[in-house]
């Protein structure tokens, strides 16, 4: 489908939640649940818990639905937000530590062919953002790549890296720094 | 952290914004970035844009259809939360849930979701949900009086085709013509039928013989339907 169509139909249907519309959530959810499991599925490895993460995203998407606001953000942050704090909050409550290969292995998922991505809009944002990735230093965007795809701590990051907690958080709030530096250029 | 926090730098709400965003806070740190996020709108903002710097980063996971069971539990979950406008509702996503249901039925319930005013030179969309996969986007355009159709997730079966329905206030489906599986639909809608293709009138789809219907109301299953609205 249209990029611009997408985008359009999730905001307005976002826009009828408030006044008790399930239609509209369910059109956002078949918009959009196949990248939001994804992204669940990959914070969690597990398929049940990522179907929990999935059902808690949505009802949150219900409550809060009047606390989105188009003129300010993109639907598709917005709803990715949600379900990466439900996956994370669900990952530290089990105080579990998955992903804890060696630190390399985060950086295993290759970059889509342009325009793979049907479910999100800013293609150009994309592109922009592995840019201003490609000026890290490679530990820096390591370090990134493995919080924002398995969720790890800065505990788990040191621990996978095998440097002292300190320097981990030097190293991702550097990381941090430069790409806000390059990305607001 | 002294190298990071000199005067030109960010500052510390702004990092540990980054950090919240990003997801590598724990324990009391994360708790603490939850709550101001609740009562600082500052702080919020801050975040908010830290989401969307990041969230192009999910461009590289794959879309994974999650289990048409997921969608039942999150329509049972609102149900038990009881936030709907109306309990009719209720019955509508239950009947969708099922995709299965006589003409008669979706007459009915056309009654039930038509409380819209009728609304006409904005684009008109719907979303034609079935509760699992099948469903189609169509968009109205009432300057050339043509409504246009694209699949979404439909998957084609060989011996029936969809159908696609306007049901307006009076409850009476109305024929407007076959739909594709594999490509956009455009179909010139007549006169009397425009003036019908109002804000809040449902359209269905319906699985018919090679063709259509042939007595000019659905006679199979309707798989899903869905209201026009206003974009």
């Amino acid at each position: 489908m249209d990029l611009d169509a997408n985008r359009s139909l999730i905001v307005a249907a976002l826009a009828r939640i408030p006044g008790g519309d399930r239609a509209a959530l369910q059109t956002v959810y078949r918009l959009t649940s196949g990248k939001l499991f994804g992204v669940a599925l990959r914070i969690l490895g597990e398929r049940t818990e990522a179907e929990d993460v999935l059902q808690e995203t949505y009802v949150t998407v219900w409550q809060k639905a009047s606390a989105f606001d188009a003129t300010r953000a993109s639907p598709m942050s917005w709803l990715i937000a949600i379900a990466r704090n439900r996956a994370i909050d669900r990952l530290r409550a089990a105080g579990r530590n998955r992903h804890m290969a060696s630190i390399e292995t985060a950086a295993d998922i290759v970059d889509p062919a342009p325009g793979a991505d049907s479910a999100l809009e800013e293609s150009e944002a994309n592109a922009k953002l592995h840019i201003c990735l490609d000026t890290l230093a490679e530990r820096e965007r390591t370090a990134l790549r493995a919080t924002f795809f398995d969720g790890n701590t800065y505990e788990e990051l040191a621990a996978r890296a095998c440097v002292p907690l300190g320097t981990m958080k030097s190293t991702i709030r550097r990381a941090l720094i430069k790409l806000k530096a390059c990305l607001d250029q | 952290m002294s190298d990071i926090h000199h005067d030109s730098g960010p500052t510390a709400d702004e990092l540990i914004a980054a950090e919240y965003a990003l997801g590598v806070l724990s324990g009391a740190e994360r708790t603490t970035a939850e709550q101001r996020l609740a009562r600082e709108p500052a702080f919020a903002r801050l975040v908010a844009a830290w989401e969307a710097r990041l969230a192009p980063l999910v461009a590289e996971i794959d879309e994974v259809s999650p289990p048409p069971e997921v969608w039942d539990r999150i329509a049972a979950a609102l149900s038990v939360r009881r936030e709907t406008r109306s309990g009719l509702w209720s019955s509508l996503a239950f009947w969708r849930g099922f995709g299965l249901v006589s003409a008669l039925a979706v007459g009915c319930l056309a009654l039930v979701v038509y409380f819209g005013a009728p609304y006409r030179g904005e684009p008109l969309v719907a979303a034609i949900d079935g509760g699992g996969h099948h469903h189609f986007v169509a968009m109205v355009d009432a300057k050339r009086g043509t409504i246009a159709v694209a699949p979404a997730a439909f998957s084609a079966d060989a011996s029936r085709v969809p159908e696609l329905w306007l049901i307006p206030s009076d409850g009476k489906p109305r024929p407007l013509g076959i739909l594709r599986a594999d490509r956009t639909v455009t179909i010139a809608v007549p006169d009397d039928l425009a003036a019908l293709a109002v804000s809040n009138t449902v359209l269905a789809v319906s699985l018919e013989p090679p063709g259509g219907s042939s007595t000019g109301q659905p006679t199979g299953p309707v798989i899903a339907t869905g209201k026009l609205t206003n974009l």
